[in-house]
């Protein structure tokens, strides 16, 4: 172990622990804000820290601060067992924090002649880690319904249970389909061969590959991740609010964070299997780093381009109605923000110039393609969590037969079928 | 019995809907719409931004924070007969009387407060008064404090609070 590997493995270590856990208070104002726009009011948007409201973000760490000085409240019928009440959440949290833990944030990086991977855990069989923690979750889940001595707790535990027993068959399925493709269980290798091209114009991502399967694997990530469409596990009408409705406090905020990072890792690791990970389109890590040069210039121009944008929105935006009096800080806080952009963007593309021309510091390069691969998986992860949130404000919630019905009848047949067709393709081509 | 029985036919047949994809393409399409709509220009949205933006649109029938009216020589309206704090449901008014001085009648409250955490703007206190001595048309909506003993207000409050929409004395009494 050099010191460069040791760096390398901390430093993607620390990034998937914050990525999973800054994403929790983000995700949770996005989805309220989006929830806003989307039915023409506005959310939150109100808290700040003087003056400083960054559109509203400020109103999930004040609700953070809220559930953990709550009061603990135990329901007085659970007599026994109180450190397993507190565990199912636990669980729940730690089995969709875990999971999120293989997801390849770039291209291995090559120093010397190590390779290192950019994965806060190097393990090379992604696909089946993910597959077998992600479904301990619900364990959490029963544990929570069951030991909450309600009889609505159980039933919402038991429909939860079920419906993430039923899906994770197409989803398996599924997944093995692509296993199959790629010919590989390293969620790393199947971003590396999604890199290529199909038919010489198509980027080889998975929803192109494999259209059928990626269906099934939204659907079925969907229902794992225990959202809308798929909320079976909660149902106001009928069993009150579902296997949590005992839990309070920050043992609510456990199984409410979980759904979070169920949902952020669901996102993952649908970009990661079917659109390209951190790869951008058409361009493969060896490209980037053989023209590094064109790559520097293309983000210098590129970068005002999207500042100069995105400040023009902030300017349009972040600030209160023309004829209302009262400003509290809201120019203020624009001119700052519009100032750290500039200053940022400045030093970017100094920091670009100088790499592109006058320094042949191929580490350094390599490194910048990592970063531009890692800003790339984040805009995608985040795309595909505002698709997640988008669902949820479109669809209504299933019926619970219909649930089971699309799982068993449509989906798991589907699913078989498409490793069929796949296995008779692939030996097809390899003979 | 059969003849009464009326065969509905199911609205999604067609292998579109069945498909159920369409349908989600169709749903997604108003919700992006609104979205990048509301997201392009936040501040068209139509709504009150509260605390700045204050409702225009108050009626004088709203039954907004109490006020204790005047007589038209300015003294007190009320005679501190308990028919309110009777009728009152929630038992938030407390009233004590005194014997009054200022020739007009009887009895005044010495004091007289209303727990507004406890009330629930029903309006049968106003209702009861037989003097309209008590009304509910300060046209106040927000009410803030920041201890418990804020919300209780007293009789130099409820004195104070002015009517919103003209009607300034009491009409029973002058
Ligand atoms: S409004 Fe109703 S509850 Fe409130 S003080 Fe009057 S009678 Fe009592
Ligand atoms: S407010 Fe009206 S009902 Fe209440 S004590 Fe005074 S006079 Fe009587």
């Amino acid at each position: 172990m050099s010191t460069a590997s040791i760096i390398v493995a901390i430093s993607s270590f620390a990034l998937g622990t914050l990525l999973a856990l800054m994403t929790i208070p983000v995700l949770v104002w996005l989805e309220r804000r989006t929830a806003g726009l989307v039915q023409d009011r506005l959310g939150p948007n109100r808290t700040n820290i003087f003056g400083f409201r960054l559109g509203g973000v400020v109103q999930s760490f004040a609700d953070v601060v809220k559930l953990v000085l709550k009061e603990e409240y135990y329901p007085s019928h659970i007599k026994s067992g109180k450190w397993l009440f507190m565990l199912a959440p636990i669980i729940t949290f730690v089995a969709a924090l875990l999971a999120f833990m293989v997801i390849p944030f770039a291209d291995t990086l090559i120093i010397g002649d190590e390779h290192l991977r950019v994965q806060p855990l190097p393990i090379d069989f992604g696909v089946f880690w993910y597959l077998a923690v992600s479904s301990i979750g619900v364990i959490g889940v029963i544990f929570g319904g069951w030991l909450s001595h309600n009889k609505y707790s159980l039933l919402g535990a038991a429909r939860a249970a079920s419906m993430v027993v039923s899906y994770e068959l197409p989803l398996g399925l599924s997944i093995l389909a692509f296993i199959i493709t790629y010919d590989t269980v390293d969620f790393n290798a199947m971003v590396t061969s999604q890199s290529e091209l199909l038919f010489g114009f198509l980027p080889a991502w998975g929803i192109f590959m494999q259209p059928i399967a990626s269906i099934i694997l939204i659907i079925t990530l969907f229902a794992e991740t225990n959202r809308n469409p798929f909320t079976v596990a909660e149902g106001e009408s009928e069993i009150v609010a579902g296997f949590m409705t005992e839990y309070s406090a920050m043992k609510f905020a456990m199984y409410f964070m979980a759904e979070y990072i169920a949902m952020n890792t669901a996102s993952a690791v649908i970009i990661t299997m079917i659109f390209g990970g951190y790869q951008l389109p058409y361009i493969s890590t060896q490209m980037m780093l053989d023209n590094f040069t064109t790559l520097a210039i293309c983000v210098m121009i590129a970068a005002p381009i999207v500042v100069t944008l995105f400040i023009k929105w902030m300017q349009k935006n972040n600030r209160v109605r023309p004829g209302m009096a009262q400003d509290k800080g809201r120019e203020f806080e624009t001119k700052f923000f519009t100032i750290a952009f500039i200053v940022m963007t400045i030093a970017i593309e100094f920091i670009l110039l100088y790499l592109a021309f006058f320094s042949e510091n191929l580490l350094a390069q390599s490194i910048y393609v990592t970063v531009i691969q890692i800003a790339t998986f984040v805009v995608k992860l985040m795309i595909f969590n505002m698709f997640f949130i988008l669902i949820r404000w479109t669809l209504p919630r299933f019926r619970y037969d219909q649930v089971q019905k699309l799982g068993w009848y449509y989906l798991l047949p589907l699913a078989l079928l498409n490793i069929f067709v796949t296995a008779l393709v692939v030996v097809g081509v390899s003979l | 019995m059969s003849q009464n029985v009326k065969v509905v036919q199911r609205a999604s047949s067609s292998v579109r809907d069945k498909l159920y994809l369409p349908a989600i393409y169709d749903g997604m399409k108003i919700t992006f719409k609104h979205f990048f709509k509301n997201l392009s220009d936040i501040n068209a949205v139509d709504v009150l931004r509260y605390p700045e933006e204050q409702p225009q649109d108050i009626t004088d029938r709203y039954r907004g924070l109490h006020r204790l009216t005047h007589r038209p020589d300015d003294s007190i309206a009320c005679v501190a007969c308990f028919m309110c704090a009777t009728a009152c449901p929630s038992n938030c008014m407390f009233i004590e009387a005194q014997e009054r001085e200022d020739g007009h009648d009887e009895k005044m409250p010495k004091s007289f407060s209303i727990d507004t955490l406890e009330c629930i703007f029903c309006g049968y206190c106003v209702e009861a008064c037989p003097c309209d001595a008590i009304r509910m048309d300060t046209g106040i909506f927000s009410l803030t404090g920041n201890k418990r003993e804020d919300f209780v207000l007293d009789k130099e409050q409820l004195l104070a609070n002015k009517g919103a929409f003209g009607e300034v004395c009491s009409c029973a009494r002058d």
